[in-house]
């Protein structure tokens, strides 16, 4: 066992491992700063071309691409309010207000160094508790899934900064949209008008390009010819302050701790796991009015919550040969075609491969922080150039991102109809953050519903019957009545009562 | 960006296997194929399996291209209705798939008739495997205990349409007995909700859950093939215990109707010549792939006898499944 992580180590540091790591990760860094150009598509493309390579080297620059992407999507989340990836949705909620006010660099800087920590957390994770946090994994099943969507499903509730009715109306859209589509059980196509484009459902990246990246793009065409342009005045630093890190670290361990369970649980990824840690980054804050405005822990949470999914995802990969996402299954596939029959002997019969892999993450994370600073430094330069030259790149990178995902002209439109809905939600002051929730929920929530009642015989009884999903489901209802007037007149009573004493 | 990875596959495969003396393929020299789902999944597993083999006795690239949607629907759709049939494109066909998506859904309607078969090349047979700590040891125990408990015990399946959901019903209408189907997206999550004891038992594909059984996480309890598996010897086939039910998951290219027939023979000749390739069959070995190479009438052959036999089941089943 030792000797097998020490020969990992070595197979990774040779010349030609560590220059492909690097270039690894840059190419994740531009892939994921794309939007709709995923990580799961650029592995799949590199796939082949691991195939002449041995072992260690194809399998260091799959890891590194991964970890690259992850931090990638907040660059453009940041700097031009167009998540890169589903999982830096929730970075756009802080990241393009610091942004606005001319602390781009500051964000990104941030962002930069959460990823890092929260890989390298999860990098560790893998390496000493893999076969550990394992067996956790199986301990999820359908029960326990539904559990944990509603339990994400609250998190709308706290996101409807301002109207409460017009966050839960937002959340609902993205609940309802996300029935588009053949249902899991009986085959039925639903809402879909017979068209076969989607029968399959609307894909997540669609929508959340359309509502995220076209209305900025329409919005800075507005103001094109207006007000001068805050951020071309970047004069703050990417290296963020000690005493600034000091007092993120919390969060930021706090953040990489979901972002590997999030990422250990199959069914649940990055895009989840940076609400999660959003959310929970606003529950401990002291001062929680900042949240939305351009708050530092705000960027930190979700950044180091969705590169700490890298190593969490990997861990029922190789500790059971389960993949927890999907980029993780193309890595899988990367093993299958090295002769590596996926099953929980890779960690013995395999260790030499798998502690390569493991070793590779944790070093794609160190050159993560490399290559992401002088990468960054040139995307910043974005936010001098004039905005009615950003909204015409904004829409085509949209446009490029939509139709790559299924080579599709159908995605297009729907992509671009999503885009008109979500300006005239911004016009008329309604979030889409918490109606991306629903689209990411929803389907998890449903499928895990559905396949509980059949399990269950019917019955809702099976709901209690696992100990996860009743704390799960408890925390929950906690959270949606901490929002209510009841549970604000309860504290003032009990307030009452203890000065009274 | 897929089409640059399509090119660098082949530009690798350049390199792994230049030198070879190549036959002409009469319809051009570049073969379009049509993915019905995304890049890096099964059908693609199977593209960078054949094709590089293919690529060397046609004298041809290969283009792949990505069509997902409608569990492969809408790449078959486009290659029955929307393709020339001039011989230059073609497509990985999974069965039962294929025929399953249009005998479900109406708004689905190209059937395998506007599609000429060229090969099947590989079968992932069903097998019915359960959780380690499973109180049933045979398949005898398994049936046993749904005789007893009708309709209680819960089974896994890769989705409704797919291989796994039509022999779960083609074994109960064998045996008489009923199994309450659990349907989830793709086989892995069939098999790590049996790993989990989340499910009683998953019927699965032997390629997904033979890592798992080798490490003893998952038992298989039997297998739906004619014969007993070279690599599972101790496990019975379903037909050994008089439940004539053989069933799995197979790949394989089609072509739209009405291709050259001459392209058809050169590309016939080209999977059939895959037949006798050592070096193809122990790359296939290696990737844990289920040669069963069957080429045009008898690929056509299988697709039709496919097709009236699950019409015929899914006639039956439908206003129960819709209920």
């Amino acid at each position: 066992m030792e000797n097998l992580v020490l020969v990992g180590l070595t197979n990774v540091i040779t010349f030609t491992n560590i220059a492909l790591i690097l270039g690894g990760t840059l190419l994740g860094l531009f892939v994921g700063a794309m939007p709709g150009l995923s990580a799961t598509m650029a592995l799949a493309l590199l796939l082949p071309l691991t195939f002449g390579m041995d072992p260690a080297t194809g399998l260091s620059m799959l890891a590194s691409l991964y970890v690259g992407a992850s931090y990638g999507g907040s660059i453009a989340a940041i700097l031009l309010r167009t998540p890169g990836t589903p999982s830096a949705a929730a970075t756009v909620l802080d990241g393009f207000p610091l942004s606005q006010q001319g602390q781009a660099g500051k964000a990104l800087g941030i962002s930069l160094f959460a990823s890092f920590v929260g890989g390298l957390l999860s990098g560790i994770a893998l390496l000493t508790a893999a076969p550990l946090l394992g067996v956790l994994v199986l301990k999820f099943g359908p029960v326990e899934l539904f559990a944990i969507a509603v339990l994400g499903i609250t998190i709308i509730g706290s996101l409807s900064q301002g109207s409460v009715v017009s966050g839960l109306l937002s959340g609902a859209l993205g609940l309802l949209v996300s029935t588009v589509g053949m249902d899991l059980i009986t085959g039925t196509p639903r809402m879909t008008f017979g068209n076969i484009n989607l029968f399959s459902g609307i894909e997540f990246t669609v929508a959340l390009i359309g509502l995220f990246s076209i209305p900025q793009a329409l919005v800075l065409i507005e103001n094109a010819h207006g007000s001068q342009k805050v951020a071309s005045k970047i004069t703050d630093r990417l290296m963020p302050r000690l005493a600034e890190i000091r007092r993120l670290l919390p969060n930021i361990f706090r953040s990489g701790g979901i972002g590997i369970v999030t990422g250990l649980i199959p069914g649940t990824g990055g895009d989840t796991a940076s609400w999660f840690a959003y959310n929970e980054a606003k529950r401990f804050a002291r001062d929680k009015s900042r949240f939305g405005k351009g708050d530092i822990a705000g960027v930190a949470a979700p950044e180091a919550a969705n590169n700490a999914v890298v190593g969490g995802a990997l861990i029922p990969t190789i500790a059971l040969g389960i993949p927890g996402s999907s980029s993780t299954a193309i890595l899988l596939g990367a093993l299958m075609v090295q002769g590596i029959l996926p099953g929980p002997n890779l960690l013995t019969d395999y260790g030499d491969v798998t502690y390569t892999l493991i070793w590779a993450v944790i070093f794609a994370n160190v050159g993560l922080l490399l290559v992401g600073l002088l990468f960054t430094r040139l995307c910043v330069s974005v936010t001098k150039v004039p905005d009615s030259f950003v909204a015409c790149a904004i829409i085509t990178l949209c446009v490029i991102g939509a139709f790559a995902i299924n080579n599709s002209l159908f995605e297009v439109g729907l992509m671009l109809g999503f885009g008109l809905f979500g300006y005239w939600m911004n016009k008329a002051g309604v979030s889409p953050a918490p109606m991306v929730i629903g689209l990411i929920l929803g389907p998890v929530m449903e499928t895990s519903f559905q396949q509980s009642m059949l399990i269950g015989q019917g019955s809702l009884g099976i709901f209690l019957t696992s100990p996860i999903a009743v704390v799960l489901l408890c925390i929950a209802a906690f959270s949606v009545l901490q929002a209510t007037p009841l549970f604000r007149w309860l504290r003032g009573a009990l307030r009452a009562r203890t000065q009274a004493q | 960006m897929q089409k640059r990875g399509a090119f660098a596959a082949t530009l690798l495969s350049t390199f792994l296997l230049s030198g070879a003396a190549q036959a002409e393929y009469s319809a051009g020299d570049e073969l379009k194929v049509l993915q019905g789902f995304k890049a890096g999944g099964g059908s693609d597993a199977l593209a960078q399996l054949t094709q590089p083999f293919l690529r060397e006795s046609l004298g041809i690239e290969f283009v792949n291209e990505y069509l997902p949607g409608a569990t492969g629907g809408i790449a078959w759709t486009r290659l029955a209705k929307q393709s020339p049939n001039d011989g230059s494109v073609i497509s990985i066909t999974n069965t039962p798939m294929l025929m399953t998506n249009y005998i479900m859904n109406d708004a689905i309607n190209y059937s395998i008739d506007e599609l000429t078969p060229i090969a099947n090349v590989v079968t992932d047979p069903g097998i019915i495997v359960v959780p380690e700590d499973s109180p049933y040891q045979t398949v005898e125990d398994f049936f046993a205990a749904a005789e007893e408990r009708p309709g209680q015990i819960t089974v896994g399946n890769s989705g409704v349409g797919g291989d796994d959901f039509f022999s779960t019903i083609m074994i109960e209408k064998a045996t008489g007995l009923t199994f309450q189907k659990v349907p989830f997206q793709g086989d892995g999550p069939s098999a790590t909700a049996a790993m989990g004891g989340k499910i009683d038992a998953s019927f699965n594909n032997l390629g997904n859950v033979y890592g798992h059984i080798q490490s003893g996480s998952l038992r298989p309890l039997a297998v739906f093939t004619r014969e007993r598996l070279e690599v599972l010897p101790e496990l019975p086939t379903l037909v050994e215990k008089d439940i004539d039910v053989v069933a799995g998951s197979s790949r394989g290219y089609s072509a739209p109707a009405g291709i050259p027939e001459e392209a058809r023979q050169e590309l016939i000749a080209a999977f059939e010549g895959l037949k006798d390739n050592e070096e193809f069959q122990r790359t296939a070995q290696e990737r844990a792939m289920n040669l069963d190479i069957l080429t045009g009438d008898d690929y056509g052959q299988m697709m039709q006898d496919m097709e009236v036999q699950f019409a015929a089941i899914w006639d039956e089943i439908k206003d129960e499944v819709n209920e």
